[in-house]
């Protein structure tokens, strides 16, 4: 993969691709999130590192599903696995936090690979189940209390298993807004390699294994090396995601391997609309901030007494997802950007 | 290219008995038989797509029996589709591109660039100016050819052909026949199947005949035509044999 | 040491049955209909939950009423879960495994929501126990032995005897061919779905008050059918049963003679091996048989 670009041809890619609606409302965006530290409280600021978080999260998994075709139930695998990893190492290894999210990820993917090569070899509908099946077990185990024994007895001092997971992980930055910056850039980061891969050759090639996985073994590709590999990029991602959440939640858990976590990267993914990783940012968007305000709803006495519990978040979002696969399977990035600028068009009198 | 009694059975039904042959480096031999000879399932044993009950495939002086499909490729052995087949939400030009990418492809390719190789191929099949289009607008004899592009992108030493004619007017029949005759001019060893055997028998110097999996006869069309088996086969089967 | 291999085989057995029930009705959605029903754990949930709710609310027939209840409202969910969730999807194979996947989630949401999520227990139907050879043996665990054995006999004859069964079988080996046969293969299915849904609920009704009610047993249920049917083979219903016991007598044992732990990594295990030198399981075909 040679970036061919000389930077003049570069330039004049960036210029036009600002002209453009979408460019406009990128940089848009963009100039948003830099700035907000400047105005908002912890409390706003922190619901957006939620956000950027898992946009990385559900960019990660629709990666694979939307460009590559491969459906994973367990993206919570290497979420814990990476959390865990991030968690001990800085905690008690001491190790700076980039170190940590890189080993975090590379442990997360190799653990994957234990349940993704053999599922992955094989045709048929193996990776969503085993991947759940996976990350079930890995939930179990991790909540164990006879595992946690044996490992402070092994250990003495560290905590790996048991219900309290690991606690007190220092932020990145004792300034927030900084943490924020940094969250902030990784999330930027993440998503151009991404879409970047997507675009490339190598996006050829997942997008052909997608569309007609014979038709692509016919032309000579060896599809299971690329189905692996493109479950480690996702799940490096994903593993990303997973460390920087352990470090923002200042600690990790056994219930980050729940099925729950996996169905949110799902949620988001197919909200926004499989194989654009846009989509994803809209994806996780609507659902951090809709999950938010459901959520404060809840709390809400007035509310609470009309729908007696039934603006949770989950439930809601469950009855979203069912709908929006039923009747609108692409996703709501298309028609919304469509309407955006309708009304943009409208404003500008064309 | 040597065939050994190869047989595939299954579930109560053989559909490839026994079968023996050979296809030397440059030839053109035309497959026939009537639907549901076998001529497909032998296709898809050579190209690795299914796996023989029992028997052996050499290809180039290597046993490439139960081999995967691209791994055969890799080595020179082509084939197309029946029912065509195409990476519908692709480009025409990517849908080249990935043949291009493949190992074997790539060692071409990257000579001259991946996009301008495969812009190449589209134009050498009269597809160029369609290049930014998806599949699914093409009428039938547009996405045959682009089969054939698409095999050319991973650089055939043996093409496999499966029924390319079918489901095709005159004029689009006329278009795929120049294409594969300048192919095997230019050096392809070409082995097609069709059950019409009016645009067959016209383009190959030999054909082999199967039914119900067994072999039948082999030679040039004009023998083969007049084989008492083979006459047989395809009378029994209403006549399409009339037509040659 | 006698009472304890006692107990392993005991409670293996009766573990296997319980597996075996619901093994066989994911196995035969998806032989049937190429479907791997994320929602499979969904109906034991929603039959533990309703079976809760009458026992607790209804005075004196309380338990009978939830048994009779749950059994005939989870089959028909099984059927709408295939008329509104699969049927329409059926091109789409992300799209049947992503919304059965939501409705999981919804039915967990919505049961810790209508009733609640703390951790319940029902009582056993016949509560009492025996002793045979120093180890107590539930009549409970004698109930469920009986009862599963005869629905496993009946949906096999089912299957195997009945004109419908033969018509689950000729689909289950080509549907397209069914169809041209005159079978409506829509309806097949679902009714597929209900005999899957009617033996989680049966699977439910007998071990819920073994185990307890809470929202997540569902995921379990899950996770155990699909390592017992990668493990028999997908698409066979003797490999399913098979398959419970092989997998319910490897827990019983690491349960009683090693420790827990490895008990909780078996069905991965099973599925990483099965999957890596046997792709297609102890009996896998396309057939049912």
């Amino acid at each position: 993969m040679k970036i061919n670009y000389e930077f003049s041809d570069f330039k004049i890619y960036l210029r036009d691709w600002i002209r453009t609606f979408r460019g406009k409302l990128t940089v848009l965006c963009l100039i948003g999130f830099v700035l907000l530290p400047l105005t908002a409280d912890s409390y706003i600021i922190g619901i957006f590192n939620t956000f950027m978080i898992f946009t990385v999260f559900a960019a990660s998994w629709d990666f694979l599903a939307g460009f590559v075709g491969q459906v994973s139930f367990g993206h919570a695998i290497f979420l814990g696995i990476a959390g865990y990893v991030t968690a001990f190492t800085i905690r008690y290894l001491n190790f700076p936090w980039g170190l940590s999210l890189i080993l975090g990820s590379v442990i997360a993917v190799l653990f994957g690979l234990i349940i993704g090569v053999p599922a992955l070899r094989l045709k048929g509908p193996y990776l969503a189940l085993g991947t759940l099946a996976m990350s079930l077990i890995l939930y179990q185990l991790f909540l164990m209390g006879s595992l946690a024994i044996l490992w402070e007895n092994a250990f003495p001092g560290t905590i790996l298993f048991g219900t309290d997971g690991i606690g007190q992980v220092p932020p990145i930055s004792p300034n927030p807004s900084i943490s924020y910056l940094v969250i902030f850039l990784i999330m930027c980061s993440s998503l151009i390699i991404l879409t970047h891969l997507g675009k490339s050759k190598l996006g050829t090639i997942f997008k052909s294994i997608r569309d007609d996985e014979t038709g692509a073994k016919a032309s000579g590709i060896n599809t299971t090396k690329y189905k692996i590999l493109a479950f480690m990029i996702s799940g490096f991602f994903a593993g990303i995601a997973g460390g920087l959440y352990t470090i923002r939640l200042s600690g990790v858990n056994p219930g980050n391997y729940q099925p729950l976590y996996s169905f949110y990267a799902i949620i988001m993914a197919s909200v926004g609309g499989l194989a654009t990783i846009s989509g994803s940012v809209l994806g996780a968007f609507i659902f951090v901030f809709l999950g938010e305000i459901l959520r404060l709803l809840g709390d809400n006495p007035n509310i609470s007494d009309m729908f007696g519990g039934f603006t949770e978040p989950i439930f809601i979002f469950s009855v979203i997802l069912i709908l929006i696969i039923r009747f609108a399977e692409h996703g709501l990035l298309k028609p919304v950007l469509e309407r955006l600028q309708e009304v943009w068009d409208l404003l500008l009198g064309r | 290219m040597e065939i050994k009694n190869l047989t595939k059975k299954f579930a109560g039904l053989t559909a490839v008995n026994d079968m023996s042959f050979e296809i030397h480096r440059g030839e053109f031999v035309g497959l026939i038989g009537p639907n549901g000879a076998g001529k497909t399932t032998i296709f898809n044993l050579i190209s690795g797509i299914e796996k023989p009950t029992s028997g052996t495939i050499r290809f180039d002086g290597r046993d490439i029996t139960g081999m995967a499909t691209h791994k055969i490729v890799n080595l020179g052995l082509i084939r197309t589709f029946q029912l065509v087949r195409s990476f519908k939400f692709m480009t025409l030009l990517d849908n080249i591109n990935v043949s291009c990418l493949s190992p074997r492809g790539k060692r071409i390719a990257k000579d001259y660039g991946i996009d301008e190789y495969s812009s190449t191929i589209l134009a050498s099949v009269g597809l160029i100016d369609k290049a930014r289009l998806p599949p699914v607008i093409l009428p039938h004899g547009d996405l045959r050819k682009l089969q054939i592009g698409k095999a050319l992108g991973t650089n055939p030493q043996l093409l496999l052909l499966d029924e390319p004619f079918s489901g095709l007017s005159h004029e689009e029949a006329v278009a795929i026949t120049d294409l594969i005759k300048s192919l095997h001019s230019d050096g392809v060893t070409v082995f097609v199947t069709g059950h019409v055997l009016r645009e067959l028998m016209g383009l190959v110097p030999r054909v082999i005949a199967m039914h119900q999996g067994k072999f039948i006869a082999d030679g040039p069309p004009k023998e083969v035509a007049n084989n008492k088996i083979v006459l047989e086969a395809y009378l029994g089967r209403g006549g399409e044999f009339a037509r040659t | 040491m006698f009472e304890t291999l006692l107990s392993f085989l005991i409670f293996g057995t009766i573990q296997g049955s319980i597996y075996a029930l619901l093994a066989m009705g994911f196995s035969l959605v998806y032989g049937v209909g190429g479907i791997l029903n994320q929602a499979h754990g969904a109906f034991y949930v929603i039959t533990a939950y309703i079976f809760y709710s009458c026992y607790i609310n209804i005075p004196q027939y309380g338990y009978i009423i939830g048994i009779i209840i749950s059994l005939i409202a989870t089959t028909i969910v099984g059927g709408l879960v295939y008329l509104l969730l699969i049927k329409p999807l059926k091109e789409s194979h992300v799209g049947v495994v992503i919304v059965t996947f939501a409705f999981a989630f919804f039915i967990e949401r919505f049961v810790s929501i209508a009733v609640d999520s703390i951790y319940h227990n029902m009582p056993y139907l016949i509560v009492g126990y025996f002793t045979f050879f120093g180890v107590n043996i539930q009549y409970q665990y004698i109930i469920i032995l009986i009862v599963s054995l005869l629905l496993l006999l009946l949906i096999s004859l089912f299957i195997n005897k009945l004109k419908i069964g033969k018509s689950i079988r000729a689909v289950a080996q080509d549907s397209e061919a069914a169809s041209l046969m005159g079978i409506n293969v829509d309806r097949i299915l679902a009714y597929t779905l209900m005999i899957s849904a009617f033996l989680a609920s049966m699977a439910a009704i007998l071990y819920v008050p073994v185990e307890t009610v809470a929202p997540h047993i569902g995921w379990n249920v899950l996770l155990n059918s699909f390592a017992i049917v990668v493990l028999g083979g997908l698409g066979s219903l003797h490999g399913s049963v098979i398959g419970a016991f092989i997998i319910a007598y490897s827990r019983s044992f690491t349960n009683y003679f090693l420790d827990p732990v490895f008990s909780a990594l078996i069905p991965i295990i099973v599925i990483v091996i099965v999957l890596v030198l046997r792709p297609r399981g102890l009996f896998g075909k396309k057939e049912i048989k």
